[in-house]
């Protein structure tokens, strides 16, 4: 049901309100927490056919609406009460707004006539989170709400996508009112501009070395397809940031792989070579670019973005353009003639192919990954918590598009993986979600396994379990003369006995002889399952940009 | 160097707050700032600032706020030219 002249003139309340607009905004899904402030809402969700998932964190909320608008392409939505309902969501909210991902974060509130006067769980979230949502409301009226939540999801979802939130005081949820309707705002679609993409055509034209840089606007923008065919029509090299990875068709010949701290080092030469840089989609983030003044030294800058704000931001570009990669991308195709710098990239690709020979009977997590992706391919959808073992899954995991790899870029939020990995799998009930955690990160949510357990979510999880924060440790063994403070977990519970104790059936894996049997399980087993990996405590992520440098000067790989 | 912004922003909850707080955020010293509010539905404010860093991105920053109609970076007198980004925009 739409904002129709019907509806205008019905009464009903704010929190009635609020789950219409959801309805009519086709959300049939939200994840969240009850408690005082917003039990209006609670109480009309008895009589809404939108389904409510129950998490057992409010962090978990927010990070699951965010799995869930990932892998869907939808707005993700979440619900939570006043004061800690409300902070402990502002994690989510900022996860979504470094990496760009929709959502509608919903927040009860005291009654309007305490606001200011420090009430029993009052927060100023919308304060708060200014600096992390790309719009905010407080709804003061009730005749304001439907209106309100009708245009926070045009607002999260046009151009570059972003969380809004929305803060509901409880006297608002219970008043009762007619809706105004929505005011749409006009966002003009940008069209081209022919004199620029003109300019674009010719700096690819003039280009002896030229190179993509794709990022995660790519998949966002829905210019997979766009990309490829581009890549498949002028033979151009491109590499991609985390946020990137999948866009690229993973069996491209000119797939350089991953640039930045801890890419490959095909595609970090080849970047810091390559004459002409197009940016489709990506943001110079500092990860990607190492010391930012030495990156692509010799490179002319085409950026390409939906936001015009991220062009020249960190680096200037001899041409911009913001507007639709779907629409821009097609159109920079030409012939290009760029067969020796083709070859050249083809020796960087296998010069630095990944080895997965490690010595040993212990389980090379590299390996296990490679061999999980393959063997579940195309119905594979994987959402990697924060650490190591999210470079490995970057470096390792095969991708086939980019809605299939889950990762917080921006934020780096440990403990995004398991919620990420529940929202996926009820966006994508048909997907085989795989969440990989490290043990670390697992205890960062582990509630949420009772998540999975409620509402049989056949989430399967790995547990790469080294024992301790391994990125922490290996930056103090590399930069802090190994002295290690505060990164040794090795009193972690039995996390097999863990998982049983939420109901989940789980097993452990401590040898490489064990891995295949493993795979088979967690492809074959059809409900939620728990495989706790030790890895070996001592196993680093290379090759390695240390922070700071250019990243020409890799750690830990062949010259 | 300071720069002076003429912003025009929907008389909006939080509106002034968000772009003050894009400004600092940002990395911009606030110099100045003047606000009005000539109708009931829009204020209108003038800052100048101070930075290293590009007021034109600034600028974009600021004009992607939902609130915000319209920015001016006003044209002043500079001393030593800054360089400048050359891109169209589409």
């Amino acid at each position: 049901m739409d904002g129709s002249r019907e509806q205008s003139t019905m009464v009903r309340t704010g929190a009635q309100w609020l789950l219409q607009a959801l309805e009519a905004e086709g959300c049939d899904l939200l994840f969240g927490y009850p408690g005082g402030a917003i039990m209006p809402v609670y109480d009309a969700l008895v009589d809404s056919p939108i389904k409510h998932i129950l998490v057992r964190h409010e962090q978990g909320a927010a990070l699951a609406a965010d799995g869930y608008a990932r892998a869907s392409g939808k707005v993700g939505v979440c619900l939570a009460t006043s004061g800690p309902g409300a902070t402990n969501l502002l994690t989510g909210i900022a996860n979504a707004f470094l990496d760009s991902v929709p959502m509608v974060a919903i927040t009860g509130q005291v009654q309007t006539m305490v606001m200011g006067t420090d009430a029993f769980q009052e927060v100023d979230v919308f304060g708060m989170s200014l600096p992390v949502v790309k719009h905010s409301y407080i709804v003061r009226r009730a005749e304001d709400v439907y209106a309100t939540v009708r245009e926070a999801f045009a607002i999260a979802r046009s151009g570059r996508p972003g969380p809004v939130l929305i803060d509901l005081p409880k006297d608002v949820a219970n008043a009762s009112a007619q809706a105004r309707l929505p005011r749409w705002r006009s966002v003009a679609a940008r069209t081209g501009e022919p004199e620029a993409m003109m300019r674009a055509r010719g700096l690819i034209a003039r280009a002896q070395r030229p190179l993509l840089y794709v990022g995660g606007g790519v998949g966002m923008a829905n210019a997979e397809a766009a990309l490829r065919s581009l890549m498949r029509s002028t033979g151009l090299p491109a590499v991609y940031t985390l946020k990137g990875l999948g866009a690229v068709d993973p069996d491209a010949p000119f797939n350089l792989g991953m640039l930045g701290m801890h890419g490959n080092p095909a595609a970090n030469h080849a970047v810091q070579e390559c004459d002409l840089l197009i940016v489709a989609g990506a943001r110079f983030d500092d990860r990607a670019t190492g010391k930012l003044d030495t990156f692509a030294p010799k490179a002319r800058v085409l950026h390409l973005d939906i936001d015009v704000a991220e062009i020249g931001k960190l680096r200037s570009a001899d041409v911009g353009l913001s507007g639709k990669l779907s629409e821009q991308l097609p159109y920079l195709a030409q012939p290009l003639n760029i067969a020796p710098w083709q070859q050249h990239c083809r020796e960087l690709k296998s010069r630095h192919a990944e080895r997965y020979d490690a010595p040993g009977d212990g389980v090379f997590a590299p390996a296990l990954l490679r061999q999980l992706s393959e063997a579940g391919g195309n119905r594979l959808i994987v959402a990697s918590d924060v650490g190591q073992h999210q470079m490995w899954v970057a470096q390792h995991w095969r991708v086939p598009r980019a809605a299939a790899h889950l990762s917080s870029g921006g934020l780096g939020t440990m403990g995004f993986g398991l919620p990420a990995a529940i929202g996926a799998q009820l966006a994508k009930p048909d997907a085989c979600v795989v969440c990989v955690s490290g043990d670390g990160s697992i205890m960062m949510n582990i509630q949420e396994l009772a998540t999975l357990k409620r509402y049989g979510i056949p989430v399967k999880i790995v547990l790469l379990d080294n024992s301790c924060l391994g990125m922490v440790r290996q930056w103090q063994e590399l930069f802090f003369a190994e002295r290690y403070s505060e990164v040794d977990l090795s009193d972690n519970p039995d996390f097999a006995e863990l998982a049983r104790a939420f109901g989940i059936p789980a097993f452990t894996v401590e040898r490489r002889d064990q891995v295949p049997a493993a795979i088979e399980r967690l492809l074959g087993d059809a409900g939620p399952l728990f495989c706790h990996v030790k890895i070996d405590p001592r196993a680093n992520v290379w090759p390695l940009v240390p922070p700071g440098k250019s990243n020409a000067q890799m750690m830990g790989c062949a010259a | 160097m300071s720069r002076t912004f003429e912003i025009d922003l929907d008389h909006s909850e939080g509106a002034l707050l968000r772009v003050l707080g894009t400004v600092e955020r940002r990395g911009f010293e606030l110099l100045e700032l003047s606000a009005d509010k000539p109708d009931a539905e829009t204020y209108s404010v003038r800052l100048r600032v101070d930075s290293e860093r590009d007021p034109d991105v600034l600028c974009r920053q600021l004009q992607r706020l939902v609130d915000v109609r319209a920015v001016r970076l006003l044209a002043e007198p500079i001393e030593e030219p800054l360089p400048r980004f050359q891109a169209t925009w589409l």
